[in-house]
């Protein structure tokens, strides 16, 4: 029994971490352009988020070894560094965005300015990551961003032509108005809201501070097997409700108001105050999750003391970078840059940098020294390349695609 | 003079003709004993004609997955071989300079 409900908590604090700024912001804006023409690239991400989080938490488990340790090992210290700097950067850009995500949402349930919040936001994050357990941090707001499923129940309270979203998301084509290389860009930018690099920064560093065995891994993939698609169909909700309220409206997508407002307005104010808790839990969830990972990246790959399983006194410079990157988000959220804005580049950016930590984790995933008998299997394999083209071919694309459209304008 | 500046330097005979550059350096961990394993014990450096960038473990006969990463990789090494300590008669701040005469050893690892 105990361990029936491990498994339940495991998979639902998966589907409410699933969906972050970047989700809830890229999926709106598709499917007020698109309709659920994209949904098929929410599929592939999840496909693909699934096989690197199964990958990373797979070498975490039997080597005891987070991603960034195996990128120093196997990179070296010059391309590593390339790639931490790049990586660093990316999830720098995200935390600002999530940062960003809980401030607004505070401001849609209070009618204060989002900047008065952002300072409310960096301390709420940085207390919970100084004092509150890894275990409690992950389960509570993974919990409460289940609300999010209020985007699933709005759609049927909108009683939607079910047969013309299913044409949209079985045929996709591109409408008349938008281009084909905005419709490629936003297929891009989906591809990385979903397969976010410091999500796996994450959940290997987690097996790392939650010391799981080989025995651990059967649980973690039924985690990440089901959790991460319901997810995927939390994101797919998200921009259906776009498509059925603001596509034909022809409202575009600038702020979180016009993320919110289908679920407003098919359940009224109740729904809203669902939605509204269930965005400050994933925001404030996945700010966490992207501090933490920033803390995580450096230390691995200098080789301080990391972890949340020790005190903060014995990893000072793990939790001085992470003080160091919160004040850095507030700092750019402070010029009053939008928060969307730096979303929709954000998830762009992370597509840009996957490969950098793809690869080494294809790589040592099949390295015997590393992991014995549990080297990747033929069909993971086989699963793993076809998704290094596709993560290649979405990375080499992201920045022409940018400057040839204006990005997605 | 630490392993970053020996990293990338070009790898030159006697008679000044460029063999390749440094893409890797071996150690063997048989010298003095230490506190946990003995001091490691610089045999020799791996020349490799094309490429300073690293092998990513692909030096390793065995390590033959995930096609075609590693083919490529290997590929982009050939012709690489490893030259031990004795043999090198400078290691400069620029370049490495063999002794004449000297052994090109296989540089793959059998496991």
């Amino acid at each position: 029994m105990k361990r029936l409900l491990g498994v339940a908590l495991g998979i639902l604090t998966a589907i409410g971490g699933f969906v972050d700024i970047g989700d809830l912001v890229t999926n709106a804006v598709v499917g007020s352009r698109f309709g659920l023409s994209l949904a098929w690239v929410v599929v592939i991400g999840v496909l693909g988020i699934c096989l690197f989080a199964n990958m990373s938490g797979r070498v975490a488990a039997v080597s005891g070894r987070a991603t960034f340790e195996v990128i120093r090992e196997r990179m070296g210290p010059r391309a590593g560094l390339a790639n931490l700097g790049a990586s660093f950067l990316i999830n720098l850009m995200t935390v600002t965005a999530e940062i960003g995500g809980i401030a607004l949402a505070l401001q849609l349930a209070s009618g204060v300015s989002y900047m008065l919040w952002v300072p409310f936001a960096l301390l709420a994050v940085w207390l919970v990551i100084w004092r509150v357990k890894f275990s409690i941090m992950e389960n509570v707001t993974g919990l409460v961003g289940l609300s999010l499923v209020v985007f699933a129940v709005a759609l049927f309270l909108l009683k939607p032509d079910w047969g013309a979203l299913a044409g949209q998301a079985f045929t996709p084509s591109v409408s008349g108005e938008e281009s084909v290389g905005a419709y490629w860009y936003y297929a891009i930018a989906l591809f990385g809201a979903a397969m976010t690099p410091y999500e796996v920064f994450f959940f290997s560093s987690g097996a790392v501070e939650e010391g799981w065995k080989v025995k651990d891994l059967v649980q973690s993939r039924i985690n990440v097997l089901m959790g991460f698609p319901l997810g995927g169909f939390l994101s797919i909700a998200i921009a259906a409700c776009a498509a059925v309220v603001l596509l034909p409206a022809g409202i575009s997508v600038t702020t979180l108001s016009e993320v919110v407002l289908p679920v407003a307005q098919a359940g009224g104010q109740l729904a809203l105050a669902v939605l509204i808790l269930g965005i400050v839990a994933a925001t404030f969830g996945a700010a966490l999750e992207t501090t933490l990972s920033s803390g995580y990246t450096l230390a691995q790959f200098f080789g301080w003391p990391w972890g949340k399983f020790r005190r903060p006194a014995a990893a000072s410079r793990f939790h001085v970078a992470m003080m160091v990157v919160l004040l850095a988000g507030v700092a750019v959220l402070a010029t009053g840059v939008d928060p969307i804005l730096v979303t929709e580049y954000s998830v762009v950016f992370s597509a840009i940098a996957l490969p950098l930590t793809y690869l080494p984790i294809l790589i040592v995933a099949n390295d015997p020294q590393y992991m014995g008998k549990h080297v990747n299997g033929r069909a993971v394999n086989v699963a793993g390349l076809v998704y290094l083209v596709i993560i290649l071919v979405a990375s080499l694309a992201a920045i022409p695609l940018m400057i040839a459209t204006g990005a997605g304008a | 003079m630490i392993l970053t500046d020996v990293l990338g330097s070009d790898v030159v005979d006697n008679s000044g003709q460029r063999l390749g550059e440094v893409s890797d350096v071996r150690f063997a961990v048989d010298a003095s004993p230490g506190q946990l394993l003995s001091k490691a014990r610089m045999v020799g450096i791996v020349v490799s004609p094309r490429t300073a960038s690293s092998f990513l473990g692909y030096e390793r006969r065995g390590i033959t997955q995930p096609w075609p990463v590693a083919q490529l990789l290997r590929w982009r090494h050939r012709g690489s071989f490893l030259v031990l300590w004795e043999d090198i008669a400078v290691i400069g701040p620029r370049e490495v300079v063999l002794r004449p005469g000297f052994t090109a050893y296989e540089s793959t690892l059998a496991f």
